[in-house]
């Protein structure tokens, strides 16, 4: 059996297809700049990969669509489109902080974002940081973190851009984004929606995913304006979700959620002598509705306001020592049926540091510490070196110590929540080699992380479930990412890419793999680019994931591949179109147990830009 | 691999079974689980199924996932309890609303009821051709719980009788039917009595009556009190009732704090358990709490012929065991594994 899984898992690797792009191959035009710099300067020594727009618009039907078949990150997703979440190096759902313009937007409720309520097309980039991020984004930031970016620019910029998108299961997506600038402003305004009946056959099980609808729609608004020594700008989203969830093999789905979202950052930079300051201010809205019977009007409910202020200033000595102190506030309400309605402030102080005592070699200290929490407050630290051997080779090392303070539920739940919790806290280190020969790059990283303190509800005394602070894991793994590009003829290209993980995920207590944590990941695509025709295939491997935490039952393995092509008109206004064929083997497959997946279904789609 | 062996030896006897049966049918063949121990393990909450372990007499052998085993089918998603009338079992299957009949001795698959119940929790049957499932309806809903009346010929609904919320557990006496109203997602302090088709009468007793035997003329209840996240916390208490006037005869209290739950008996003597304890009570002298004859959490309990058999689910996500005691010596003497959740201890006799 391992022999196989090994042989598939060399055919993905050897054939198959992903997508990103890597490391240093973060290229900024000077004049496209990010809201959330120190992404990029304090993390040289991590290892940081940014999607590219094309692969984004490939998986554009949701984030976790996107990430599951461009990185190493694996997704517990219940049913197709459904809810969905993150296991990044094998570590827990909240151990994956999503960070959006650099602020943490995790649910205060359950310390997770559901990885499908979010659009891949609402932002400029999207950048996956792996390790340990705690220092710089706070809770969470464990496993790894996904940054949701909006950049700007005040280059001259006139574009609309529209796309339409229809497919199988009564699938209809469409969104319009616009950026202009003039004079020193920048503006970007875009909506999104996608919707579908979801109500794809169970493959070979003659049955049908009733109750699976969904709708999902999304508003942007990112504006821009010099100032005489800096820059101030603003960045707001609105998201409105609305999901029926769908049954399993054995039950008939009843509940729905509806989730309501809005975001507001406005941050001003500015230059004062030999400083970069910035100073911000966000305000971040969460709300869900539970209905347990999506036909009734009966519902629980929680929503959450957070504000979020900082200060910030940074200092780039002799053009090698980068410097960086910042000073945190934040203030969380929260009200809910089952939480009743709390609070929390946090004052954090972050110092991070990195000095390029070479061309080749650099390294960065970082530091955090909170105060006016509850619960004891950690000192986080991390350290990373990147060392560049030769053009072809370079090394990077990193360790940190990070933390995820518990939830709201955690804390408040009624009945159970455990005003006694205290954060997990976790310790990792990491070393990575990058190799680069021409067109061929490849990247491998190993890591260890050692966690303890970690919540679990367990069933207490009287038989209602209780969180305490109990589990202690180690996780291990090795990644590999590697990337071709080859160029046949005159028109001809050829594209290549591929991840494939292995992570062991164990429970210390009990001497077991974590459930949902596969040991095999793999994921590619391979491209072919002719003229303006693109066509290429892409395939995902998810490895057995045991769904009992003795390991006694779990889910199958399973591959599924797609197909697409598109064709750009040579001409102006730019007009591409084209076509998906998802599981184009037709194969059966459960991402959870009991919760099958889409049969084959096809997407097309029609994007302009004037 | 033990399993594996148990299980490929289990299916191979069924065959060999099968195939006997034609070619002698004089012979007197047992059926593969006429005599031991079931229980039905609620399996995971949300995704998967629920299933049936089988322990011989003997203690010999140990089949886990019986129905699936005999009729290559899953029962499906929490597996509730099981109910007996004559050579039938009544398997209640929860989450996936639906009642799935197979044969108590060999486990084939006889009938399933899906229309006219909504939310089931337990079976009884009574009178040869008669049967009741309460059902918890919506259980945010405190005003659509109802029992059904099933009419065990054909094994449909024959009418459904209204009930305050959250009927669990029932015990029959004299052709009537006690049903205990723990209360669903909430708490409850009720016993319903239902004769025929119809609600007799209600008794109220304490707060969250969770579990009852019957004793000559007298029923027992047990009831949890309000948990203190309720708010409300009450006292836990063991009531007991007349069954020939329905009347109470004695209220025998907890400390405020104490919840206790599992309530079963053997001979003259109840049992019980209380914050990770199993006490014992002599009927005829009731005094609380009792004597603490063994220390753990359990699932459930049952008492029987001088053991107790007692599960424990563990994490509620992985694989729970049996444990039987010798009450004698109140000392362990077996433990097997079982399915995820084990929720309920049945006997084939």
């Amino acid at each position: 059996m391992k022999q196989i899984n090994f042989h598939i898992i060399l055919i993905i690797f050897l054939c198959s297809i992903s997508a990103n792009a890597q490391l240093d191959s973060i290229q900024h035009l000077p004049e496209v700049m990010l809201t959330d710099s120190k992404l990029v300067h304090f993390s040289k020594g991590f290892k940081l990969e940014k999607l590219d727009d094309s692969i984004v618009g490939n998986n554009a039907s949701s984030l976790t669509e996107t990430l599951q078949y461009n990185s190493t990150i694996y997704f517990k997703e219940n049913g197709y489109g459904m809810v969905s979440s993150p296991s990044f190096r094998g570590t827990n759902a909240a151990q994956t902080a999503v960070i959006w313009n650099g602020i943490n937007i995790n649910s205060v409720f359950t310390g997770q974002t559901d990885f499908n309520i979010i659009s891949p097309l609402n932002y400029d980039e999207i950048s996956i940081r792996s390790g340990g991020g705690g220092v710089q984004y706070g809770s969470g930031a464990v496993g790894g973190s996904i940054h949701l970016n909006n950049t700007f620019s005040f280059k001259k910029i006139d574009t609309t851009e529209l796309g339409l998108r229809f497919g199988s299961f009564a699938t209809l997506g469409g969104s319009v984004s616009t950026t202009h600038t003039w004079g020193n402003h920048y503006l970007n305004v875009g909506v999104d929606f996608i919707s579908s009946d979801n109500d794809y056959d169970y493959v070979g099980k003659n049955q049908k995913n009733n109750h699976g609808e969904f709708l999902r729609f999304s508003a942007k608004i990112n504006e821009a304006r010099k100032l005489e020594n800096g820059v101030a700008t603003w960045n707001s989203e609105y998201i409105y979700n609305d999901r029926n969830f769908s049954g399993s093999l054995n039950t008939v789905g009843k509940d729905a959620y509806i989730d309501i979202a809005t975001r507001n950052l406005w941050q001003i930079q500015q230059k004062l002598g030999a400083f970069q300051t910035k100073i911000a201010a966000a305000h971040l809205f969460e709300q869900f509705r539970y209905f347990p019977d999506s036909e009734e009007s009966f519902y629980d409910e929680g929503s959450a306001n957070t504000f979020v202020s900082y200060l910030q200033a940074e200092v780039f000595l002799l053009k090698k020592l980068r410097v960086n102190g910042k000073l945190e506030y934040n203030y969380i309400t929260a009200e809910g049926t089952n939480v009743g309605k709390n609070d929390r402030k946090t004052l954090a102080t972050v110092l991070l540091l990195n000095h390029r005592v070479s061309k080749n070699f650099s390294y960065g200290l970082n530091l955090r510490k909170e105060f006016l929490n509850d619960f004891e407050n950690p000192w986080l630290f991390s350290a990373d070196a990147k060392w560049k051997i030769s053009p072809r080779y370079g090394i990077r090392l990193n360790g940190s110590k990070n933390y995820r303070v518990p939830t709201f539920n955690d804390l408040y739940w009624y009945a159970g929540g455990n005003l006694e919790l205290q954060p997990e806290t976790s310790y990792q280190g990491e070393f990575g080699q990058e190799f680069s020969f021409g067109n061929f790059n490849v990247d491998v990283a190993a890591y260890y992380i050692f966690s303890e303190d970690l919540i679990k509800w367990i069933p207490g005394n009287g038989g209602h479930w209780q969180p305490v602070n109990i589990q202690k894991t180690t996780n291990y793994g090795l990644e590999a990412v590697v990337g071709y590009f080859m160029k046949l003829s005159k028109d001809q290209t050829l594209d290549f890419n591929a991840n494939y993980s292995y992570r062991q995920a164990e429970d210390l207590e009990k001497k077991k793999q974590l459930i949902y944590v596969p040991f095999h990941k793999a994921s590619g695509m391979l491209q072919y680019n002719y003229k303006k025709v693109a066509v290429y295939a892409q395939g995902l491997f998810n490895g057995k994931a045991y769904t009992t935490t003795d390991n006694s039952d779990s889910v199958a393995g399973y591959t599924v591949f797609n197909f697409g092509a598109e064709y750009k008109l040579p001409f102006e206004p730019n007009i591409t179109f084209g076509g998906r064929l998802k599981n184009i083997f037709n194969t059966y497959y459960e991402n959870v147990a009991f919760r099958p997946m889409p049969s084959r279904n096809f997407e097309i789609f029609l994007n302009f830009k004037i | 691999m033990m399993n594996k062996i148990l299980f490929v030896i289990m299916t191979a006897l069924l065959f060999i079974s099968c195939s006997n049966d034609d070619d002698t049918p004089q012979e007197y063949i047992p059926a593969a689980f006429e005599k031991g121990i079931l229980i039905t393990n609620e399996g995971p909450f949300g995704n998967g199924s629920g299933n049936i372990t089988f322990i011989s007499e003997d203690y010999s052998t140990v089949t886990q996932n019986i129905y699936r085993t005999v009729n290559g089918t899953q029962l499906g998603n929490i597996v509730q309890s099981m109910g007996f009338q004559d050579a039938n079992a009544y398997i209640v299957v929860n989450n996936s609303n639906k009642i799935m009949v197979a044969n108590r001795y060999s486990f084939e698959a006889v009938d399933s009821i899906k229309t006219g119940i909504n939310n089931p929790r337990y079976f009884i049957g009574v009178d040869g051709n008669k049967g009741y499932i309460t059902n918890w309806g919506d259980p945010n809903d405190t005003n659509d719980d109802f029992i059904a009346v099933l009419d065990l010929r054909d094994n449909t609904v024959s009418s459904t009788i209204p009930v305050s919320f959250g009927p669990e557990r029932m015990v029959s006496y004299n052709s009537k039917i006690y049903v205990a109203h723990q209360g669903g997602f909430g708490q409850n302090n009720v016993i319903s009595v239902i004769s025929g088709n119809t609600l007799e009468s209600t008794i109220t007793v304490s707060d969250v009556p969770n579990s009852m035997v019957v004793s000559g003329n007298s029923l027992f209840v047990l009831c949890g009190g309000n948990p203190n996240y309720t708010g409300n916390e009450t006292a836990g208490s063991l009531v007991e009732i007349n069954l020939s006037n329905n009347e109470i005869l004695n209220t025998y209290t907890f400390g405020t704090v104490e919840h206790p739950s599992n309530l079963t008996m053997d001979g003259n003597n109840l049992f019980y358990s209380l914050d990770g304890k199993v006490y014992s009570l002599n009927i005829t002298s009731i005094s609380l709490p009792g004597n603490n004859i063994i220390d753990g959490f359990f699932y459930t309990m049952e008492a029987k012929d001088g053991m107790l058999y007692a599960t424990d689910a563990d994490d509620f996500a992985s694989r729970g065991s049996l444990i039987i005691y010798d009450l004698s010596t109140n000392q362990q003497v077996q433990d097997f594994q079982t399915g995820i959740v084990p929720g309920g201890i049945y006997f084939n006799e």
